[in-house]
């Protein structure tokens, strides 16, 4: 099985992001007051340390679900302007350069691919989009 | 007796609301094309309900506690949930009628049936019913009853299952004693890892055998060949996603149109939207 088999599902940093996620009133002290939110919660000194750190490739490791990774990176960042010329891709690339290489050169040849094929946008309904 | 009067299934990535003009002008293009086409076969099966399959992302359940299953089963299904407003580019909220008397159907004709599906009155809904109700029912002119699967915390359900269950609900909802037409759609997938240390992968030569093997429309093939190892394989924790693809394919018979496939890295997800066009027997 893949990466996601890594996942604690006992990690207390996985029980805190559920509630983060849900609760504007921790969003809001995230920034500001991360070491108690963590204390809060009984995270582990290891845990509050990757977090802090934004560290991708620990907090993967030590068992934190990967869908909460780039949901940790965006408490941290926010949402705005969301795309791979991101924070988050900043992170990745450091914690998994190979990976992320690979597939931005992937993206840079589906692009080219794309651009020789480009069709004109006709029959488009673009009340599709409010 | 209920009818069902349509399947579909297409991509939930957030990419398609939240940040839809990062990707090439093409995929934008076929994405725009094929939900059209989505909406005009939606129209003409003129449903009264839609019955929407997703994977929940860790949203609506603590992971020391996540269902296989879970139905919304509330009047009105508002979303998106305020912490995917600015990511998914939705500020205004949706509000879409519930239909709550064929929801607490599902849930304990399902019971009887010998399937645990949890509830919920009030759920929560991030991009995998915001993304497909924006594009096939942005009016919310249709009723929906949202069910969530789990398709990310480990165990993750085979297709086999799912396909099992699939085929139970939809004897279920052929039973269900109102007149109402019934249209189900699958979300999620294609390939993705999301989160993982490929983040930034898809992977296209998976996902056209995947279309293709819909295009073909043996669906027994389909559930031999495509075991949750090769999903995995395929971006782990994100491509499992088409599990809900799976579960829709129970209520057809015979092949898919495929009506686009993208590689959208951008999106951070093979993109795809696919139809049936005959229901099972």
């Amino acid at each position: 099985m893949g990466n996601v088999e890594r996942c604690d599902k006992t990690l207390p940093t996985n029980e805190m992001i559920y509630h983060v996620r849900r609760s504007a009133e921790l969003r809001a002290r995230w920034n500001d007051d991360l070491e108690g939110i963590a204390r809060e919660f009984g995270l582990s000194t290891a845990e509050y340390e990757a977090l802090r750190d934004k560290d991708v490739r620990r907090l993967n490791e030590m068992g934190v679900h990967q869908y909460y990774i780039p949901q940790i990176l965006r408490l941290f960042f926010g949402a705005g302007a969301n795309s791979n010329a991101s924070a988050a891709l900043e992170c990745y690339k450091r914690a998994f350069p190979e990976e992320t290489t690979r597939a931005l050169a992937a993206q840079a040849a589906f692009a080219e691919r794309s651009s020789r094929v480009e069709r004109p946008a006709s029959g488009l309904d673009a009340s599709a989009t409010r | 007796m209920a009818r069902i009067v349509a399947a579909m299934a297409m991509t939930h990535g957030p990419g398609l609301t939240g940040w839809f003009d990062r990707a090439p002008r093409e995929y934008q293009n076929l994405t725009l094309q094929a939900t059209a086409e989505m909406r005009r076969r939606l129209h003409a099966a003129r449903p009264d309900v839609l019955v929407v399959f997703s994977n929940d992302h860790l949203l609506n359940w603590p992971i020391n506690n996540m269902p296989d299953f879970t139905v919304g089963i509330g009047q009105e299904h508002v979303g998106p949930a305020d912490w995917f407003d600015e990511w998914l580019a939705m500020k205004d909220k949706y509000r879409i009628p519930g239909h709550p008397a064929l929801a607490r159907y599902i849930v304990n004709e399902s019971a009887r049936r010998g399937l645990a599906f949890s509830y919920l009155r009030q759920m929560q809904f991030d991009d995998g019913f915001s993304v497909p109700m924006h594009y096939l029912n942005p009016e919310g002119a249709i009723a929906l009853v949202p069910v969530g699967m789990n398709c990310t915390v480990p165990p993750i359900p085979t297709p086999g299952r799912v396909y099992q269950v699939g085929t139970v609900l939809r004897d279920m909802l052929r039973a269900y004693g109102g007149h109402e037409r019934i249209a189900v759609l699958g979300t999620g997938g294609l390939s993705h890892e999301p989160g993982g240390p490929r983040y930034f992968w898809v992977d296209e030569e998976f996902d056209l055998w995947f279309l293709d093997l819909l295009k073909k429309g043996d669906h027994q093939a389909l559930l031999r060949e495509c075991t949750l190892e090769k999903m995995e394989a395929a971006g782990s924790g994100g491509t499992a996603e088409l599990n809900a693809w799976i579960l829709t394919m129970a209520f057809t018979r015979g092949p898919a149109d495929v009506l686009a496939y993208m590689p959208a890295i951008e999106w951070r997800t093979g993109t795809g939207m696919v139809a049936w066009n005959e229901m099972a027997d």
